[in-house]
């Protein structure tokens, strides 16, 4: 089987785009990305990993509306395809088998906010 | 009421991102900036925004962004060629189209360029002179300034005392080598066996250049040959030696091998019999030494030279002696003259022994000696740096014009091609391309004006030899011409084509394809304006100078110069006692009523200046020029006699004739009142006989001196022959110059007979203003031409571009007359407007010109008229014929076409 490799950045890009689901571009991914894991992203850092995804074929893109707030400029949409559905599942079975597989105990105990 | 304007971003940081952001990544990464930056305005105020956007940009500056996408049709060689030969077809269907614009602007770039490239060929020519000699900035003539006496001005000098040299190297440590060498002149005899000599001529000195030096050895090592034959170290040590050019040899001695022509004699000044001991190669370069036959200094010595050439004289100099150095290596300029001015403070001043004599020595660079006409000397032909920088200025302002003609006209018919723009953007032209089309029909144009203005430029050279120095060679292969036509060829390329070309492909493809004016109109007639503004401004300072010149000119040639010269003929005699019998003989020929003995003619270049003291209630000393002639010499130029008598006839100097600016410095009232007061010259008391009306003794550049004229028959032994002829027509004079000629021959039978008529010698003092005149009056014209051509060219567009409005205009009742007129306005206003520009500056300029003549016109402002008249006459007459042929023209015409 052919694996796909995501760095987890690209990852979390992704899975954000799948959130977004329909306003999946720029700007609302990198505020979704700010909200949801609390850290600072830059939007540069966003696109860069955008356009790795498409070239990659796990995103595919068309040119949304124009807005006035955007200097009358269109906004590229993302939506997640098939490959990348597949990959995120892969990784998430992966992730899966592999918490399963840990020994109870095994971890030191921390307490989950 | 006013909305606050919306918060931008900055719009260095946008036009950043425009530069290295990918096209087709742009759009949504700029729409994405500007959203966040709304954003952040409302969170945390513009301010911080524009810093976080600013940041924003730079982080965006990473490969991905960077990546242009390939471009889908490569631009192939292929390609590309067949481009280039479209844009040639294009260019030169439009050149063809337009004949009339191409015309006058092939017309006015090919003057340009001509003109460019005949005052490079003289600059390069000029500049090229004495710059190939080994160490050259290491070479400096010693010149210096001299005080003759207490009271006489320090004058600059180019030569020093015949003394210095040798003192130099004697005392002054800093030179390498110091050499000095004599000129002469001389007929050269070159014994032949037993058969007759060959005998050559001595120079034609108008014509020919220096030949002969007598030189000291050192001079070889200073100034570097090639050695044909002979031993460099030994060929000019002993007396009566002699070395020649390799041209010099051939002509004395023919086909003979060089080896054998050592040893030869070559005879100089009829006894000075010379030995060859060398003979060197002829320079191939421009250089003011343009000696052929150095004979030994040390002849000198050993000859009859030693009585002319008084090699141990402090208190006197000869331009024909001349010292150069080349300094030690590690020396400086500075230092030298330093070393030389305590040297000259040694030698010169109170108790050396050279009496009230002062030589201050000093250094003239090598490079210097072509262009300075203050130190001069008996070879070196100086060239006028100023008149040079003038000619290089004329060619590049008619360049100039010719090249604004160009910008005008292209811009002006901007509008026809604007279709042509739209359909290639559409197409996918880009901004580049088109500059490199519009670019190639301007290379085509200039190129073909370079093919015109090569071939013209011989004949041009030809054409103004006069101010042309002698000696400019045109050839096509030199590489500093070529390589000189390439830079004009560019210079002109870009700077008519740069701007019409930006103009032109800035047209947007969708307003030029619906036919609007694609330009934004206004801006650009203000240029044009402009343009035509500065064209006629260099045009009409052109125009001024001319008049003003010319105005001089004409003063120069009537002013009265209080004595007559028609007429009047000079000879140059030997100087011996046989004058006076040839001037008796002269007398004898019928008609011929004066014959004078003189030093020389009231005005010429040569002149005398003695001290002259009148001791009245104040002792007054009076430097004076003195004027030598006999009886004869005052009714032969019938000067002006205002008080007392002429000279009378007599043997020696007993009494003085001044003229009235001499009566007046020395403070008589009348004139009448000097007569009888005796003066001291030369240490002896003479009276003054007689008063006569001030003349001009030297050209309109000097005031009037005071003058005494005298007769000192030691010195008057010129002649100067009134011939009963008005005018100058051959029939009336080849008679009476026959017999002047048999008389000569009488009494002189193997001289050469040589005279001149005195007007050609005044004539001769103005030469350069002649030149100069030459000069404004060609550039006058060319720019006129070149200005003209271009307002023509507008003229014609303008009456085609408003033909519909006149059509209009004459329906509802304008007269042919205010149509001629609103066409003409616009022209004449900017003539005008240039006349307010150039006329200052041609003021300025033409009274800095004057104050080089004591006697001139003055600048009177009916000359700015006239000029100013003769500018708008001449651009009416060329706007008038398209303005009358549109004016003319029947409306029905006009409006129906479509």
């Amino acid at each position: 089987m052919r694996r796909y490799y995501l760095g987890e950045f690209e990852e979390i890009v992704l899975l954000t785009v799948a959130v977004l689901g329909t306003g999946a571009y720029g700007v609302s991914i990198t505020n979704e990305l700010d909200q949801q894991s609390g850290r600072s992203v830059s939007l540069s850092a966003v696109h860069a990993a955008l356009h790795r995804l498409e070239e990659k074929g796990m995103l595919s893109s068309y040119l949304g509306d124009a807005t006035n707030e955007r200097g009358g400029r269109r906004k590229r949409l993302f939506s997640v395809t098939a490959l990348g559905s597949r990959t995120l599942n892969e990784i998430r079975t992966v992730r899966e088998s592999l918490w399963n597989a840990i020994p109870p105990n095994s971890l030191p105990a921390i307490a989950i906010s | 009421m006013k909305k606050p304007p919306n918060p931008h971003p900055p719009r260095w940081a946008d036009r950043l991102l425009e530069w290295f952001c990918a096209p087709h990544l742009l759009e949504e990464i700029q729409g994405d900036l500007y959203e966040r930056f709304q954003r952040q305005v409302t969170l945390f105020g513009e301010r911080s925004a524009r810093q976080q956007y600013t940041l924003a940009v730079l982080s965006f500056i990473r490969p991905f962004a960077l990546k242009r996408h390939p471009n889908p049709y490569p631009n192939t060689l292929s390609t590309r060629l067949v481009m280039i030969s479209n844009y040639f077809k294009i260019a030169w269907r439009n050149l063809i189209r337009n004949k009339v614009s191409s015309l006058i602007n092939l017309t006015g770039l090919t003057l340009g360029i001509s003109a460019c490239l005949v005052i490079g060929v003289i600059t390069h020519f000029e500049l090229s002179y004495d710059r190939f000699h080994p160490d050259s900035e290491r070479i400096y003539r010693v010149i210096g300034t001299a005080k003759f006496n207490k009271t006489a001005d320090a004058q600059a000098i180019g030569f020093v005392p015949r003394a210095v040299p040798q003192a130099l190297r004697n005392e002054v440590s800093g030179f390498e080598v110091v050499a000095s060498f004599h000129n002469m002149e001389s007929g050269v005899i070159i014994p032949n066996g037993s058969k007759d000599p060959k005998v050559f001529k001595g120079r034609d000195m108008d014509i020919e250049p220096a030949q002969i030096v007598l030189a000291d050895p050192a001079y070889f090592e200073i100034f570097q040959y090639k050695w044909l034959a002979g031993n460099p170290q030994t060929a000019l040590t002993d007396p009566f030696q002699v070395v020649i050019s390799e041209r010099k040899a051939r002509l004395y001695f023919g086909a003979l091998p060089l080896s054998s022509i050592l040893g030869k004699e070559i005879i100089y000044r009829d006894s000075i019999r010379t030995t060859v001991s060398g003979i060197v190669a002829d320079w191939k370069q421009n250089s003011d030494f343009t000696f052929t036959d150095f004979i030994s200094s040390a002849t000198i010595r050993a000859s009859f030279l030693k009585r002319e050439i008084n090699l141990e004289e402090w208190t006197d100099i000869w331009s024909g002696s001349q010292t150069f150095v080349k300094l030690a290596k590690g020396n400086t300029r500075e230092k030298a003259i330093a070393q030389l001015v305590t040297f000259g403070k040694k030698h010169f001043g109170p108790n050396r022994g050279t009496g009230e004599f002062k030589f201050r020595p000093s250094l003239q660079p090598l490079s210097d000696l072509h262009f300075n006409e203050v130190y001069q000397d008996n070879y070196s032909r100086k060239a006028s740096l100023p008149t040079l920088y003038g000619l290089i200025g004329i060619a590049l302002f008619i360049l100039l014009i010719a090249a604004i003609n160009f910008i005008n006209l292209s811009t002006a018919q901007s509008v026809r091609r604007s279709r042509e723009v739209g359909v290639r953007k559409a197409l996918g032209s880009n901004r580049g391309n088109l500059i490199g089309q519009f670019m190639s029909e301007t290379l085509i144009l200039t190129l073909c004006s370079m093919v015109i203005a090569l071939g013209m430029a011989k004949p041009l050279l030809h054409a103004f030899r006069s101010f042309i120095p002698a000696g400019v060679q045109f050839s096509f292969f030199n590489p500093g011409i070529l390589l000189f036509l390439l830079v004009i060829t560019l210079v002109t390329v870009f700077l008519a084509g740069f701007y019409p070309s930006v103009v032109l492909s800035a047209f947007r493809p969708a307003l030029a394809l619906k036919g609007a004016s694609a330009t934004s109109g206004q801006q650009k007639g203000y240029l044009r304006k402009g343009l035509i503004v500065f064209q006629f401004t260099i045009s009409l300072l052109f125009i001024i100078a001319t008049l003003i010149v010319g105005r001089q000119l004409s003063f120069i040639r009537n002013k009265d110069l209080g004595f007559s010269s028609d007429a009047v003929v000079t000879i140059s005699t030997l100087r011996d006692g046989k004058s006076a019998i040839l001037a008796q003989k002269i007398r004898q020929i019928a008609g011929i009523k004066h014959v004078s003995m003189q030093w020389s003619a009231p005005l010429s270049d040569w002149y005398m200046l003695s001290m002259l003291t009148y001791e009245g209630e104040n002792k007054i000393d009076l430097e004076v020029s003195a004027k030598v002639g006999d009886e004869h010499f005052i009714p032969l130029y019938q000067f002006n006699l205002l008080a007392g008598r002429n000279l009378e006839h007599s043997d020696t100097l007993k009494e003085l004739v001044v003229n009235a600016t001499l009566v007046k410095k020395l403070g008589f009232k009348t004139n009448a009142a000097a007569l009888g007061k005796l003066v001291m010259l030369n240490n002896r008391k003479y009276p003054i006989v007689g008063v006569i009306g001030d003349f001009h003794e030297n050209s309109l550049h000097a005031l009037i001196k005071p003058t005494v004229i005298a007769y000192i028959p030691d010195m008057a032994k010129d002649l100067a022959v009134k011939l009963p002829v008005k005018g100058k027509s051959i029939s009336d004079l080849s008679p009476i110059l026959a017999k002047l000629q048999k008389s000569w021959h009488a009494v002189y039978p193997t001289e050469p007979f040589v005279y001149s008529f005195l007007d050609d010698s005044i004539q001769k003092l103005y030469s350069r203003e002649q030149k100069t005149a030459q000069l404004v009056n060609t550039a006058s014209a060319i720019a006129i031409l070149i200005s003209c051509l271009g307002l023509l060219g507008l003229a014609t567009f303008t009456a085609e571009q408003r033909t519909k409005e006149i059509g209009v205009r004459k329906v509802l009742g304008a007269s042919i007359s205010s149509i001629i007129a609103l066409l003409s306005k616009d022209f004449l206003i900017l003539v005008l407007i240039a006349l307010c520009i150039a006329s200052p500056i041609a003021w300025w300029a033409m009274s800095k010109w004057l104050t080089g003549f004591a006697y001139h016109v003055n600048l009177e402002w009916w000359v700015f008229v006239l000029a100013g008249l003769m500018a708008i006459g001449v651009a009416l007459l060329t706007v008038s014929y398209h303005s009358i042929k549109a004016a003319l023209r029947n409306p029905t015409e006009s409006l129906k076409s479509e």
